[in-house]
C-alpha cells in the first residue's frame, strides 16, 4: 500500500520542474544563506591555515620562546639578560626539552665584507639546536656544530639573501668573509624562509624576508672573539609536543621568575598559546557569522514555508483527488516534505556552486586565502536539508490533514 | 450477495451555530453486481451519501458495512486501502490532475496501490485503449473534450479493478452525445460484473439502472420498492 520514497522523489521532482519559476524564487533565500555560510567558513579556514603555516615557518607548534619583557619597568632593577652560567642552569632544569638554543645578538658588528663588497646583516651567536627550534634547514654546506661552539670556530652560516647579495649564487660555501677584525669561513647557507600573509592582502609579500638577511656564528665565537661583555638575551626551546609546550612554558616562566628574584624581566610565550588565541578568535568570529547565517536561513525557511503553504492551498483539489484514489495521509505528507527538502537542497547545491564562484573572484581580488573543503560543503548541504525538513513540516502536515470531501469541493 | 449496507445513517454539518442534517437515517442495501441509480432533488444528501459509501467521509451516527465489515472500526490507512482497491470514484467535474498526462492520471491509483511503474503503464494503456483514447496518452486533460476527460476519469476509477464504482452525476457536465458514450461504458462495466452506484438527475439516465433509490431531505423516499 505504501508509496515508495523513489516514487515520492519522482513526484517532488516533476512538481519542481513544472513550477520552475516558483521553485527558483523559493530557493533564493537558501542560496544566499548557504553562500554566506560558505564564504565565512572559507575565510576562517583560510585564516587558520595561513596562521598555521606562519607558525610552522617560525619554528613549529611545539616552540617556546623566552624574550625580554618590553612591559617591564627596568627602573625597578634587573637586566634583560642571562649569563652563560644561568643559561646552563636553566638548560639542566628542563631535560624534557627536545631542542634548546640560547642567543646573543651582535649589534656592534653588522657589516659583512667580501672582496670590497659590504652587506649589513643581523649577526647572532647561537647553538647548534637553533636550526631545530626554528624549523630551519641548510640548503648548502652545514650548520654550526658542537665542535664549533667548543672551539669558538671562526665560521659563519648565511641567510639565503645575505649569501646571494654578498657573494653570489655559486661556490659560496668555503669563501672567507670578514666581520669586524675577524675573518670567518662560510660553512653553510640557510633555506629561504617565506610566508605570504594572504590575510593582509596586498600589503603582503614575504613577511619573513628579514630572516633571510640574517647570519649566524657560534655563540662562543660571538662572546670570545667579538665582545666578551655580551650576555644571552633570548632562549628558544622545542617541547616534545604542542601540549607539552604549554607545560614547558609555565615551567620556564617559574624558573625565570625565581632566577630574577620575582621580577618579570622575561616573557615566555609559546606557539601553542598563539594558536589557542587564534582559535578562540576564530570561534568568536565564526559564532557571530554563523548567527547571521542562521538568521538569514531562518528568514529563508519562513519564506519557503509560506510559499509551500500557498502551494498546498492551491493544490487542495489535487490532494483531495489523491486521497480519493487511495493516498494515505502519510503519502501526502511525505510528498510535500520531499518537495520542500528537494527545493532547499537544490538551493544548497546552487549556493555552493555560486559561493565557490564568488570565493574564486573575491579571494583573487582581496588576495586573501580562502579554503573550502569537503567538510564545509557537506555542512552547507546538510544545513539546507535541515531547513527543508524543519520548514516543510507545517505545509506537509496541513496537506496531509486536509479533509478529502472539502478538498474535492474546492475550486 | 450484499456488498453495501447502511443502518440509520445520519450526517450532520455544523455551520457555526446552525446544524444542517444532510442525512437523516438512511438504510440501504446493495448487492454485488447491482446497477443502482440514486435520484433526488438538489441538496437532498446524495453526494453526502456517496462520500460515506466511498469512505471519503464518515457518518455522524449509524452503521455502514462494506463487504460485511463495519467501516467505522477501520483504521485510517485501512480506509485508504479500501478507497484504493475496492472503490472507484467518478465525479461530475472529472477531477483529473491537470499537470499530469492522461496516462499518468490513470496510473495514479495503481501507484498508490504499489504496482511497479512498468506494470501500471501497461495496464493504464490497456484501459485507455478500451475507452478509445489510445492515441491521446501523452495529452494533458486540458487538451481533451469533456466526454474524453470523463472517459479518462472512468479509466482511473477502474484501474485497480475495484468491486464498486461510484459515479456522482457523471454525465452532468456533458452533452447528450458524450453522456451517451459514458453511459455505454458504465453499461459495459456492469455487464462485466461491476457494482455501480450512480447519482443522476436525469430520469432517462436512471432508466439504465436496475433499481432507483430516491432521496429527499436526507431520507429514503421509496425504500427498495422501486425497480
Ligand atoms: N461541508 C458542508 N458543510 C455544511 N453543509 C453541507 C456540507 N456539505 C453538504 N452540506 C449540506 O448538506 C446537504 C446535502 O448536500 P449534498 O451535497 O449531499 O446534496 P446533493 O443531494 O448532492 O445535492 P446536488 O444534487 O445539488 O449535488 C445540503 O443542504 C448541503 O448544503
Ligand atoms: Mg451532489
Amino acid at each position: 500500500m505504501a508509496i515508495s520514497i523513489a516514487e515520492s522523489l519522482h513526484i517532488g521532482l516533476s512538481d519542481i520542474t513544472t513550477r520552475k519559476v516558483r521553485s527558483i524564487a523559493t530557493i533564493f533565500g537558501i542560496i544566499l544563506g548557504v553562500i554566506s555560510i560558505l564564504v565565512v567558513l572559507a575565510i576562517i579556514n583560510g585564516m587558520n591555515a595561513s596562521t598555521l603555516t606562519w607558525m610552522e615557518q617560525r619554528g613549529g607548534t611545539s616552540k617556546v620562546d623566552v624574550q625580554r619583557n618590553w612591559n617591564y619597568d627596568f627602573s625597578k632593577g634587573g637586566e634583560a639578560n642571562l649569563s652563560l652560567a644561568e643559561v646552563e642552569q636553566i638548560r639542566k632544569m628542563i631535560p624534557e626539552a627536545v631542542a634548546f638554543n640560547s642567543q646573543v645578538s651582535l649589534y656592534s658588528h653588522n657589516e659583512l665584507k667580501y672582496r670590497g663588497l659590504s652587506y649589513y646583516s643581523t649577526v647572532s651567536g647561537v647553538l647548534p639546536d637553533y636550526l631545530q627550534v626554528e624549523n630551519w634547514g641548510v640548503s648548502e654546506g652545514r650548520f654550526i656544530t658542537d665542535l664549533d661552539v667548543h672551539e669558538s670556530s671562526n665560521v659563519i652560516v648565511l641567510g639565503s639573501s645575505a649569501a646571494r647579495d654578498l657573494i653570489g649564487t655559486n661556490d659560496v660555501v668555503g669563501k672567507k668573509i670578514s666581520l669586524g677584525n675577524n675573518v670567518l669561513e662560510v660553512i653553510g647557507i640557510l633555506d629561504e624562509k617565506s610566508w605570504d600573509n594572504k590575510q593582509s592582502g596586498s600589503f603582503g609579500g614575504n613577511m619573513l624576508e628579514y630572516m633571510n638577511q640574517q647570519s649566524f656564528i657560534p655563540i662562543s665565537t660571538a662572546i670570545n672573539r667579538f665582545d666578551n661583555t655580551m650576555k644571552v638575551s633570548s632562549l628558544q626551546v622545542t617541547a616534545q609536543s604542542p601540549n607539552q609546550a604549554l607545560t614547558l612554558q609555565k615551567k620556564l616562566d617559574q624558573i625565570l621568575l625565581n632566577l630574577k628574584q620575582g621580577r618579570e624581566i622575561f616573557r615566555v610565550s609559546s606557539a601553542q598559546e598563539g594558536i589557542m588565541q587564534m582559535q578562540a578568535n576564530a570561534r568568536i568570529f565564526s559564532m557571530v557569522f554563523v548567527l547571521i547565517s542562521a538568521i538569514s536561513l531562518l528568514v529563508a525557511g519562513i519564506v519557503i514555508m509560506n510559499i509551500m503553504l500557498a502551494s498546498v492551498k492551491e493544490r487542495t483539489r489535487e490532494i483531495g483527488v489523491r486521497i480519493a484514489v487511495g493516498a494515505r495521509r502519510i503519502d501526502i505528507f511525505i510528498q510535500f516534505m520531499i518537495q520542500t527538502v528537494l527545493i532547499t537542497t537544490l538551493g544548497g547545491v546552487l549556493g555552493i556552486g555560486l559561493g565557490l564562484l564568488i570565493l574564486d573572484n573575491i579571494s583573487a581580488y582581496l588576495e586573501m586565502e580562502m579554503i573550502v573543503d569537503f567538510r564545509i560543503m557537506f555542512s552547507s548541504v546538510l544545513v539546507s536539508v535541515v531547513v527543508g525538513l524543519v520548514f516543510g513540516i507545517m505545509p506537509a502536515l496541513r496537506a496531509g490533514n486536509l479533509d478529502p470531501v472539502d478538498a474535492l469541493r474546492e475550486d | 450477495m450484499e456488498i453495501i449496507r447502511t443502518e440509520a445513517l445520519i450526517k450532520d454539518y455544523e455551520l457555526g451555530k446552525v446544524k444542517v442534517r444532510a442525512l437523516d437515517g438512511i438504510d440501504i442495501s446493495i448487492n454485488s453486481g447491482e446497477f443502482v441509480a440514486i435520484m433526488g432533488p438538489s441538496g437532498s444528501g446524495k453526494s453526502t451519501l456517496m462520500h460515506i459509501i466511498g469512505c471519503l467521509d464518515s457518518p455522524t451516527a449509524g452503521e455502514y458495512y462494506l463487504d460485511s465489515v463495519l467501516v467505522s472500526k477501520m483504521s485510517k490507512s485501512a480506509l485508504a486501502g479500501v478507497r484504493n482497491s475496492k472503490i472507484g470514484f467518478v465525479f461530475q467535474s472529472f477531477n483529473l490532475l491537470p499537470h499530469l498526462n492522461i496516462l499518468k492520471n490513470v496510473e495514479l491509483p495503481m501507484m498508490y496501490g504499489g504496482l511497479s511503474a512498468s506494470k501500471r503503464k501497461v495496464r493504464a494503456q490497456e484501459i485507455l485503449e478500451g475507452v478509445g483514447l489510445a492515441d491521446r496518452l501523452k495529452h494533458k486533460p486540458g487538451e481533451l473534450s469533456g466526454g474524453e476527460r470523463q472517459r479518462v476519469a472512468i479509466s482511473r476509477a477502474i484501474a485497480n479493478n475495484p468491486s464498486i464504482l461510484l459515479a456522482d452525476e457523471p454525465t452532468g457536465n456533458l452533452d447528450s452525445q458524450a453522456g451517451g458514450d459514458i453511459l455505454e461504458i458504465f453499461d459495459r462495466l456492469h455487464k462485466e460484473g461491476n457494482t455501480i452506484i450512480m447519482v443522476t438527475h436525469d430520469p432517462i439516465v436512471a432508466e439504465r439502472a436496475q433499481r432507483i433509490i430516491r432521496i429527499k431531505d436526507g431520507l429514503i423516499d421509496n425504500g427498495d420498492l422501486d425497480s
